[in-house]
């Protein structure tokens, strides 16, 4: 009677059982089952349930320029004082200060279909956000045209009696600020502080004490060691040198050999300058830390202004009175001299038509990249024209049915983890003063800082919407498990030459003194030509030109 | 015959272990201590299957029939064993006692099932095989069992609709086993029709798991549960009996029928009587009208504006006949006009101004509620206030969490009115704290201008409120302030203190 099973028996079995058809019935008819299923799907084939697209400065326009076509029948033609080029920080900075000092006949012309740059805003239902720069520090004394600029906006609201500035505090960066995510769990600040091993804590405090001497220095000149904008620095050569090293190799000969203190300053590097430790002069890394010496009535030192549409804000606020100046769209193809003065020919992308400016002065408020091509061979330098290089970035505005909370402290402002390339990710509700539950937008800050400028460019345009909306997802989950069941949507916006690098020698070397130059009657206005890409720098050099320019005219 | 009989014993394991994993879910979830409970659970279970191997001895005869009769049995207390834990925990006084029982005679019952099969399958194999193959079939169901159950269905089914499911597995091994001994079971129409009655309750369970959770929720709850829903921005509930009405948002208790009286009266009356002819009065907060209800005891109101979050609560309290019968049927009343908004960005926006402005937020638990206390809001509500106007803050207690209340009080003063704080006590609630903001210095009220019929306030018991005792003095002081949030972490440190002290 007896009958033995033989082992490939007792697998047909197993594969037949009754509770696995039952299970396998119940997966593919409840609705829990296809959440299962669909989940499982997931993770093993990635298809995205929420829409990606890809945005992004106009490529293929800028790319224009390096065509033979720089002019065609002119349709029309006018006539201003100033012509501004770019309409980023820089241009509407000087187009602010010609306004402010009574010239108004000027005109701007921008590339894209709205001003703004680098601090370009997007909108969708859930909220504004920022597609670059997000915030600017509360201002230093020295940083005047900022302090004015916040004043008229009434960022700045007033002076307490210790002539204190008193900020709007909507706009100042509401707590929690900041949170790290590292060894499974987020806690607050971005400082690595748990679970630290004595040498790594006494790293990081001899490291902020050291920035905090550099803060509070002033050189043989009187003039702080580290100013914004920086133009404003001492030019004691015991700081300046530090220009001639990078920010790792000062950190090895200061012997700062721990990990959290090196991923620190690492990561800041990252992010204000894209750029690893390995690349970034000294002088530069340690100006992000000494340079911020603002204060406020109503806030701590160096706390930081920030809005849900980013410095979107601040253009908002720029290009308000600048409705009759401003021309979008439209692409600078040609500068050259007629009659003694410039004639700016450019291409309207819409109409494919091309028309011109003849003015007095011309700003170039573009990267030099741009300029370059642009300044009219009579004033083209005898040496070799200067250009510095610009980091890629990837950035990504996600939208969340809501943020999730995350181990351990609650979802700040900025919120960064120990293991990731990336910066983390920026809640734009986070100024919002609702108490409501609803669906966020967080933009996520990926620098390709890992690869030479160009390379990462390359990878930058290669990978597809999918593989970066996939890599992105993958990077996220390690700090929300689940949070790709969140999302909405997921936009993103390449910055092929997101921001200029600050390498070894670049901040106080010769060839950025010759890039404020101006070259006859054009005139430059950007960031890069303080090496370092913020609000401040590109104000400074956009107000600077407008200031020449006026002075000349006189 | 010999293989349909190891398949049951495959999925009898497996359901076996299932009741077990879940009865030590339970446990830890309702009693906490997880390694207590699951050691504990495990044992007795263990112990009890011993029972159950030892007593299948004294089963002689019909074998097969008993075997049926143990599955329905599992089937129906295995696959109920997850709703009756829940269900009961509020209701009785031992609930261990319920636990241990219930784990006893599964395990008992699930005891009797191996050695009843090793002897039915006895006359069809050889000792060895038999030994072998049914251990075999039994651990590979227990193995499976360990895993689907954190993996699938915890997630994905929950307990209870896990226990009905497998309780369903275990009628389905009765129903089959009836059919492969047809020929020899006795009774076999009366078996047949018990199971199939039996998988009509599981699948019933099973199917109505949500209503029956929402019954345990209820049973979270002193009193039964009237209303419930769940709106975007909280869970509310109402519970009540013939005495006592209790709401409580996402759990917590917002007021009790017997005493909120005390909480309401206090919190209007002391600014309310002092004013001269009040006329127009803002309520932030306060969606159950209660508020409003004492407001319009004075005949001088002209308007009061109510701006709530919250349609779905403001929608209860205006429509709901116990409740209107509470307020008063206040938030219908043509003085009042109630506001869909975040009282925030509403107060930013509004050109109104007021003699009184109440403000009766929830607790500074999080730092979205933190904004709603913070100086720049304060500074928002002054520009609204009437030069005359008052403030009243509800600012949570002096007695649980003395630094927060001082922390409302000392950000309201640094905006620049004069403060007075106060505080009552509410059984619901404990001893509750209340700041009065003033642009001019504040004068409590004559007894004459309080109205006719309050059972709390007047003019003894307001100056009584005034005084603090010395244990309710701070100990630290903050602004709250947008970019610091002090008092949410005030509130957060001490409340959990008072938590984990009790």
């Amino acid at each position: 009677m007896s009958t033995p099973i033989s082992r490939a028996a007792f697998l047909k079995l197993l594969a037949a059982l009754g509770l696995s058809a039952a299970t396998a019935k119940f997966l593919a008819e409840s609705k829990i089952g296809r959440e299962w299923l669909s989940l499982l799907q997931q993770s093993t084939n990635f298809s995205p349930k929420f829409s990606c697209r890809i945005l992004g400065p106009s490529q293929k326009v800028g790319h224009l320029l390096r065509g033979k076509q720089k002019a065609g029948p002119i349709s029309n033609s006018r006539k201003a004082t100033v012509t501004i080029i770019g309409g980023g920080i820089a241009g509407l900075s000087a187009a602010w200060w010609l306004k402010k000092e009574g010239l108004t006949d000027f005109v701007l012309l921008d590339l894209e279909p709205v001003v703004g740059g680098n601090s370009v805003a997007g909108k969708n239902q859930i909220s504004a956000f920022p597609w670059g720069a997000h915030y600017v520090p509360i201002a230093n004394s020295e940083s005047k045209y900022v302090r004015q600029l916040f004043e008229e906006l009434k960022i700045i609201q007033g002076y307490d009696a210790s002539a204190e500035p008193i900020y709007d505090e909507l706009m100042l960066c509401h707590q929690p600020q900041d949170r790290l995510f590292k060894d499974g769990s987020f806690h607050d600040g971005l400082v690595p502080k748990r679970g630290l091993q004595k040498k790594e804590s006494d790293d990081i405090s001899r490291f902020f004490d050291q920035m905090i001497s550099f803060r509070q220095a002033q050189g043989s000149d009187g003039q702080p060691a580290f100013a914004i904008p920086l133009d404003l620095s001492s030019q004691d050569r015991q700081f300046t040198a530090l220009d001639k090293i990078s920010m790792a190799q000062w950190l090895k000969d200061n012997q700062y050999e721990t990990k959290p203190l090196l991923w620190y300053v690492d990561y800041c590097c990252r992010d204000d300058y894209g750029s690893t430790a390995e690349f970034v002069s000294a002088w530069a890394g340690i100006h992000y830390f000494a340079g911020r010496r603002g204060t406020a009535a109503n806030s701590e030192q160096n706390a930081v202004l920030t809005w849900p549409q980013g410095n979107g804000f601040l253009v908002e606020k720029l290009k308000e009175p600048l409705s009759d100046n401003i021309l979008v769209n439209v692409l600078a193809t040609e500068l050259k001299e007629e009659r003694g003065k410039i004639l700016t020919t450019y291409l309207n992308t819409q109409s494919n038509k091309f028309a011109a400016i003849e003015s007095d002065f011309v700003v170039l408020a573009t990267p030099r990249f741009i300029a370059n091509r642009l300044v009219p061979d009579y004033v083209q330098s005898p040496v070799p024209e200067y250009v510095p290089t610009y980091a890629p970035w990837m950035v990504a505005n996600i939208s969340l049915r809501q943020l999730p909370d995350g181990q351990g402290a609650l979802p700040a402002w900025d919120n960064v983890s120990y293991y990731s390339q990336s910066l983390g990710y920026v809640v734009a509700n986070h100024q919002e003063i609702t108490t409501r539950f609803k669906p966020t937008v967080i933009t996520y800050y990926f620098p390709l800082s890992q690869q030479e400028p160009k390379l990462a460019r390359k990878a930058l345009y290669a990978a597809s919407t999918e593989e970066w909306s996939k890599s992105i997802v993958k990077d996220l989950e390690k700090m929300h498990p689940g949070i790709g069941n969140e999302i909405i949507s997921i936009d993103l916006w390449p910055w092929g030459h997101g921001m200029v690098r600050p390498s070894v020698g670049e901040i106080w070397g010769e060839s950025r003194q010759s890039m404020k130059e101006p070259r006859g009657n054009v005139f430059f206005a950007h960031s890069d030509m303080s090496g370092i890409s913020n609000f401040e720098e590109a104000q400074y050099h956009g107000v600077e030109a407008a200031k020449m320019i006026l002075a000349r005219r006189t | 015959m010999t293989y349909a009989l190891l398949i049951t014993v495959f999925v009898i394991s497996t359901c076996g272990l299932v009741y077990e994993l879940i009865a030590g879910t339970i446990a830890s979830y309702l009693l906490g201590d997880s390694i207590t409970q699951f050691s504990t659970v495990i044992g007795v279970y263990l112990f009890s299957m011993g029972v159950g191997s030892f007593l299948s001895k004294y089963i002689e005869k019909n074998i097969a029939l008993t075997f049926v009769q143990v599955e329905l049995l599992i089937g129906l207390i295995g696959g109920a064993s997850a709703t009756l834990l829940f269900l009961m925990f509020n209701h009785i006084d031992n609930f261990r006692i319920l636990l241990y029982s219930l784990v006893a005679i599964i395990g008992i019952l699930v005891g009797l099932e191996i050695p009843l099969l090793m002897r039915i399958l006895q006359q069809r194999l050889d000792f060895k095989d038999l030994v072998s193959q049914i251990f075999t079939f039994d651990y590979v169901g227990a193995l499976l069992a360990s895993l689907l159950f954190p993996l699938l269905l915890v997630p994905y089914l929950g307990l209870m609709r896990t226990s009905f499911l497998f309780g369903l597995f275990n009628l389905g091994v009765a129903l089959w086993t009836i059919h492969l001994f047809r020929e020899e079971l006795p009774w076999r129409n009366s078996l047949r029709s018990t199971a199939f009655i039996l998988i009509v309750v599981l699948v019933s369970g099973f199917a109505f798991s949500d209503r029956l959770m929402g019954i345990a929720e209820s049973a979270t709850y002193q009193d039964p549960v009237i209303y419930s829903t769940t709106t975007p921005y909280q869970r509310i509930v109402l519970t009540g009996n013939s005495k006592d009405l209790r709401l409580f948002l996402n759990g917590n208790l917002q007021f009790s029928s017997r005493d909120e009286y005390r909480y309401h009266e206090a919190l209007i009356h002391p600014a309310m009587a002092s004013l001269n002819k009040p006329q127009d009065i803002l309520v932030l907060g306060g969606g159950d009208g209660l508020a409003v209800r004492e407001i319009l005891k004075y005949p001088s109101v002209r308007s009061v504006t109510l701006v709530d979050l919250d349609k779905a609560m403001t929608d209860l309290f205006k429509s709901q006949e116990v409740l209107t019968r509470l307020n008063q049927n206040s938030l219908n009343s043509s003085k009042v006009k109630v506001i869909i908004d975040d009282a925030f960005v509403w107060l930013r926006s509004t050109p109104q101004k007021f003699d009184l402005a109440v403000i009766d937020f929830p607790d500074p638990s999080n730092y979205s509620l933190g904004k709603l206390y913070s100086d720049t809001f304060y500074r928002a509500l002054k520009k609204v206030m009437k030069p005359e106007g008052l403030i009243v803050v509800q600012s949570t207690s002096p007695f649980y969490a003395k630094n927060s209340f001082w922390c409302v009080d000392k950000t309201i003063a640094s905006v620049g009115f004069n403060t007075t704080p106060y505080h009552a006590y509410v059984p619901a609630f404990g001893d509750w704290g209340y700041v009065i903001g003033s642009l001019a210095p504040f004068k409590t009220a004559k007894q004459e201008h309080y109205p006719t019929g309050l059972r709390y306030i007047n003019s003894d018991t307001v100056d009584q409120m005034l005084c603090f005792a010395p244990d309710m003095l701070p100990t630290i002081t903050s602004v709250n302030k947008l970019n610091n949030q002090s008092l949410v972490h005030l509130f957060e440190s001490e409340w959990s203190e008072y938590v984990d002290a009790h």
